[in-house]
Formats: C-alpha cells, structure tokens, sequence
C-alpha cells in the first residue's frame, strides 16, 4: 500500500471535459469518499485513476511512482465495480486468484491467499461455488476479495454498496470499514449518499461537477461547509436568500448588510405553537413565523413543512400537527450556514462575519 | 389451474396453427420424406441399401472431400472471426473499429453465386490478384498460380461467411459487462490474456452455434463448388446436381442428400443442445 497523490487531474471523455483540475491526497492507510451527486464524475475520476479515462493533463502518482501515461494493467490500483464485474464462468476461488494467476505466482502461494482472502471476506468454505449461486452481498465481497488479493497499492471502490438492498448495504458498509482499519490499505471510495460517507470515511472530499468543492474530516464537512453546494448536499436544505423583504423572517447576524444566501437543517429548527412568546436569546440566529403546510410521520418525529410567505421552510417536531397551525421556528446561530452571496466558493460567513 | 387452462385454450384455438402446420407439412416434410424414402427404396417401392451403396462406392472421395473441405473453412472461419470481433472490442483505437465494424459486414449483403463469380475473376491464374501481383513486379506471370479448386472453395466459403458470424460473435462480445474486461486488466492481464480467458469462455456458445449454422449453409451451396471447383474432386451438392441432371438419377442423389442430412443432424444436436442449455442457465 502506498499514498495516492493527485495533482492538477484534468479528464473527460473525447474533447468533452468532465474533470477540472483536481487535486488530492490520500495518505497511506486513509480511505477518503468521494461524496457527489449523479452525473459530477465520479465514476470518470476513478476510471481516470484505474486508466480508463485517458488522463489529458495532470499527473498521478501511486506511492513515488508517476501512473497516469501507464496503461491498465500496469498501474497497481484496483477497483471494485458497482456492478460487481466478477467472471461468471469462474469459481469464487478461481475469480479472487485470478490477479495472482496472471503475476504467475505458485499454485500453492494463490491457494493460500485465496483461503486467506476467503477468511477475512467471511466466506470460508465458498472457493468452489460459481459467483451466479451468491448474494449480491456476497458477491460484493467476492469483488472486494479479488481487487485486494494482489495487495494493490491503492483500492478504489466505485458506490460498492448502491446494488445492494438496505439491510445487507449496512453489513456490508460496516465490514469494509472494518476490513480497511484491519489491513490499513490505502482507498477512494465513491458514494452520493452522505451518511455512507461520513460513516466510512476519514475525510471526505466533496465532488461538484467536476470539482472538488471541499475536503475534510467528516466532522468539518458537516459542521462546517465551506460552500452553498456542501451545505446543500449535507443535508441542509431549508434555503433562504437574505434579505427575504418579508416580516415573518428575523434574522440576529450582527453583520449582515450584504446579501447572504442561509442554510440550515429541519432537525435544527426548533418549532413552538406559541408565537406570542417570542423572546429571543443571544442564541438564537433567526426566527422564522409561518402555518403548518403539511405534517409527514418520519418514524421518531414528525416532519413539518412551515409555509411562511413564498418560503416552505421543513422542521422537525416530535408531535404530529394540525394544517393551518401558527408556529415559530428558531434556528440557533450555531446551525446556520451564511455565504456571502457574491463570491459564493471564497467566504465561509459562519466563521467570520457572524459573531454572536 | 395454470396448465388446465392453457390445455382448454390449446384445444379451442388447436385449428389456428393449422395453416402454418398444413405449409411445413406440405413444402417442407413431404418433400422430405419422400426423399429419405427414395433414398432407401427400390421403384417398387421395396427397401434396399443399394442407392446408398453405390453413392459411397462412387463418391466417398467427394463425401470426404466435402467434409476437409468444409471444416478447414469453418476452422479458418472461426479464428478470423474471433480475432475480427476481439479487434472491434478490445482495441484502443476507436475510429479503425469503426471503419472495420462497417467493412466486416458487406458480404453478408452479397449473394452466393455473386461471391462464386467474383472469386473466380479474383483467384484466377489470370485473375485479378495474381495482375496485381504481377502488376506490382511481386510476381512474374510464369509464377502465377490458379486458386481455383479445393483452395478458392474454401476462400469463398470463408468470405462470405466471415460476416455473419462476426456479427453473431461481436455482439456476443459487446453483451458481455465492460467492466468485467476492465476488471481483469486492473488486475494486470493484458488484452490477449483477457480475450483467451475472459470473453471466449463466456462466448463458446455463440461461436458454437455461428459455426453450426454456417457449416450447414456451405453444405448446401452449389454454385461456388461448380464455378471455383475443379471438377474432381468435388463437393456432394455437385454431384447431386450431376445425378440428376446427366442420369435422371434421384436415388443415388437422395442417398447423397441422405448423407448430408446426416452430417448436418448431428450439428443440428449440437445447436439444440447448446441453446437448451443456455436457456437453462438463464
Ligand atoms: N463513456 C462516456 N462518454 C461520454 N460521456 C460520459 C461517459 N461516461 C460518463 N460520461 C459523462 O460524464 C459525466 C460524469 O459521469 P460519471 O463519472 O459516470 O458520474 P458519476 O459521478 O455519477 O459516477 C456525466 O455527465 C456523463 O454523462
Ligand atoms: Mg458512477
């Protein structure tokens, strides 16, 4: 296993440019997600990596090795593929040492590693079975088994889990996390679902259209998004521009004359039915006055969809409530995301113009 | 309840498949029947080896000549076809694919007897070929050599083939996964590796039933053992052709057909067994 390293990545397919100067470290040992919607190029990073996607600028290294003029075959990165890609007409056995048996390593050395491999996947006992006779789950692992049987020195994973259905998508999401702490190798590993994300990854990096809008420790990148996009993408999705020209809005960031653009999640909008007592703390950031639109059960609460003039503004509630009730939501300044809206990618507001 | 019911609707609508069973029937297993039946029977009707006898006795050179004549091509057949559909899928260069994608299947748009023709102005001593060679000073025109007979056979046969069963074989080999190849390169094996070890396995079928179907169209073709053979020996479709059109000899020429039916039959086996299983793993 070695770092992965890169630098300026340019990339796309013919004249039609999907990857934008991209620039990223992945230290040894670290598994970093590439976190994007579908369609931002994901999947062309990867393949750019693997050397699928000729690279047209920029440079790659794996460990100390430049990679990106290598072919395939020769740059030591595998990939485990959304759709699998095992070999039908092969064995479990015969799929994971495939890698091996191309190296030309003794037939005892890939027995041996396959057995191994075989273990640490939990699937003893399968080498014999056709991969058709798996489980998606299964197979994942089979997969998984066979892109780190020649100890690559680096492992990208292409939304591994998205065919699986959710209760084997949490086994197995767990097992790779735990599998990559066990053997410390060195992996991207994409997703569009967030939580997946922050649960597997030590840093993430956030993908928008080509370019990364962000990297950081989970924790940064869900407290502390440095873009609209991020903080859209993170969950927070009650948008606001500033100045709203509407009295049911009140807004107490100290420093706000400019035109802002205001994120904030529904399980931070804290909802009371009595407008009457508004008394604001210093803590509060903005307070928001409107009638229940809409009340949808989500398991342990209750989402509310606030209608306040032309805003709907989505909150949490632990009681279910009537249409038409009048409410307050107050966001804490905390749980407020305030991006100057000019130079939307330079400012992060949160940090620095607002102060309580 | 399922099978009942479709029982009940066999029973009621039975009538509707008569017309295209009354057409088999009448075309195709009448006809073919009574050759089977002409073949092992005397004028009186009574049965007798003898038309079977002799058509081995006088044409067993030809019998074996087909069959060489046959599988040589559907062996050259096969390796080009291959080699055409693993270019078209596995190669790094788009634009030549392309070219090459278009190219592979114009004979398929050419009749038999057009492709005979054309071979034999091609192949010839004094053909085209041989005047480019000369033309270009690779050759002089003592040197030349004819590639009618046995040789030109199995160039026509394999010309005109090559497009049919590239395109079965290719587009067995653009079905399977992109990134099943993509995963086998990662792990380091290069395109010859993969072609041998990834795509053929998983495409045997295919090129099975190409070469079946193919074997049994160069079996039945007469115009190209007639206008590219050189007499003797020659395929059993000329020598059918000949019975019947020199002797008015339908016996021994339904004995011959008798063969060939044989031969092909066991192909046809091999074609039913392969889609039968086919269907079974899917
Ligand atoms: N083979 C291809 N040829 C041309 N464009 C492609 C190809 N594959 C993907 N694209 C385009 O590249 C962009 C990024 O795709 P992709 O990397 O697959 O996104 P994702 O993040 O969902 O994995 C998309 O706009 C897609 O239309
Ligand atoms: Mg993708």
């Amino acid at each position: 296993m070695a770092h992965l390293h890169i630098k300026n990545l340019q990339a796309g397919y013919g004249k039609k440019m999907i990857l934008d100067n991209i620039n990223l470290t992945v230290e040894q040992g670290e598994m970093i997600a590439l976190l994007g919607p579908s369609g931002c190029g994901k999947t062309t990073l990867l393949n750019a990596l693997c050397g699928f996607v000729p690279v047209s600028n920029g440079e790659i290294f794996a460990g100390d090795r430049a990679v990106s003029q290598l072919p395939a075959e020769k740059r030591n990165i595998t990939m485990v593929f959304q759709s699998y890609a095992l070999w039908p007409h092969m064995t479990v056995a015969q799929n994971i040492g495939y890698g091996l048996k191309v190296q030309k390593a003794k037939r005892v050395e890939i027995e041996n590693r396959v057995t191994e491999l075989l273990n640490i996947v939990k699937l003893e006992g399968l080498e014999d079975e056709k991969v058709t006779a798996l489980s998606g789950g299964q197979r994942q692992r089979v997969a998984l088994a066979r892109a780190l049987a020649i100890r690559p020195d680096v492992l990208v994973l292409d939304e591994p889990l998205s065919n699986l259905d959710a209760k084997v998508r949490l086994s197995v999401r767990h097992e790779i996390k735990a599998l990559q702490k066990q053997l410390g190798f060195t992996s991207l590993i994409v997703t569009h679902d967030q939580e997946e994300a922050l649960v597997m990854a030590d840093r993430i990096a956030v993908l928008n259209q080509g370019k990364i809008e962000q990297i950081g420790t989970p924790e940064e990148i869900y407290h502390h998004p440095s873009t609209p996009f991020v903080a859209d993408f993170m969950g927070a999705e009650n948008h606001i521009e500033w100045p709203t020209n509407d009295d049911a809005f009140h807004l107490s960031l100290n420093n706000h004359a400019a035109p802002l653009d205001i994120y904030f999640r529904s399980e931070n909008a804290v909802l009371s039915t009595q407008p009457s007592a508004i008394k604001d703390d210093f803590h509060t950031g903005l307070v928001i006055n409107g009638h229940v639109a809409q009340s949808v059960f989500f398991g342990n609460n209750y989402q509310i969809s606030v209608r306040c003039g032309k805003h709907t503004i989505q909150a949490d509630h632990d009681q279910n409530l009537p249409e038409h009730t009048p409410v307050t939501l107050r966001v804490p300044i905390d749980a407020l995301y305030a991006f100057t809206k000019n130079e939307k990618h330079s400012e992060h507001q949160k940090n620095h113009a607002v102060s309580v | 309840m399922r099978q009942t019911t479709s029982r009940n609707l066999l029973k009621n609508h039975l009538w509707l498949i008569a017309p295209a069973a009354l057409m088999v029937g009448i075309f195709f297993l009448y006809p073919l029947c009574f050759s089977l039946y002409s073949a092992i029977t005397l004028d009186n009707g009574a049965f007798t080896l003898s038309h079977l006898h002799k058509a081995f006795e006088l044409y067993s050179n030809d019998i074996l000549f087909t069959i060489v004549i046959v599988l040589s091509s559907v062996v050259i057949l096969a390796v080009l076809s291959v080699t055409i559909a693993a270019l078209i899928t596995l190669s790094p260069f788009r634009s030549l694919t392309k070219t090459l994608g278009f190219l592979y299947r114009l004979p398929l748009f050419i009749p038999f007897i057009v492709t005979a023709q054309m071979m034999r102005t091609f192949l010839a001593k004094n053909g085209l070929m041989n005047n480019a060679f000369v033309a270009s000073g690779l050759l002089t025109p003592m040197d030349t050599v004819s590639f009618l007979g046995w040789s030109g056979i199995i160039i026509t046969f394999v010309w005109k083939q090559l497009a049919f069963s590239t395109l079965l074989i290719s587009g067995a080999m653009a079905a399977l996964d992109d990134s099943q190849i993509r995963a086998a390169r990662n792990l380091g094996a290069s395109r010859l590796r993969i072609l041998f070890q990834i795509i053929l396995p998983q495409i045997i079928p295919t090129l099975g039933v190409a070469m079946v179907l193919s074997i049994v169209t160069m079996m039945s073709v007469l115009s190209v053992p007639l206008m590219i053979g050189t007499g003797s020996p020659t395929m059993m479709t000329a020598d059918m052709a000949f019975r019947i059109n020199s002797y008015g000899d339908y016996h021994v020429a339904n004995a011959l057909g008798l063969v060939s039916y044989c031969i092909c039959a066991g192909l046809a086996w091999f074609y039913l067994r392969q889609n039968l299983k086919e269907k079974g793993a899917n």
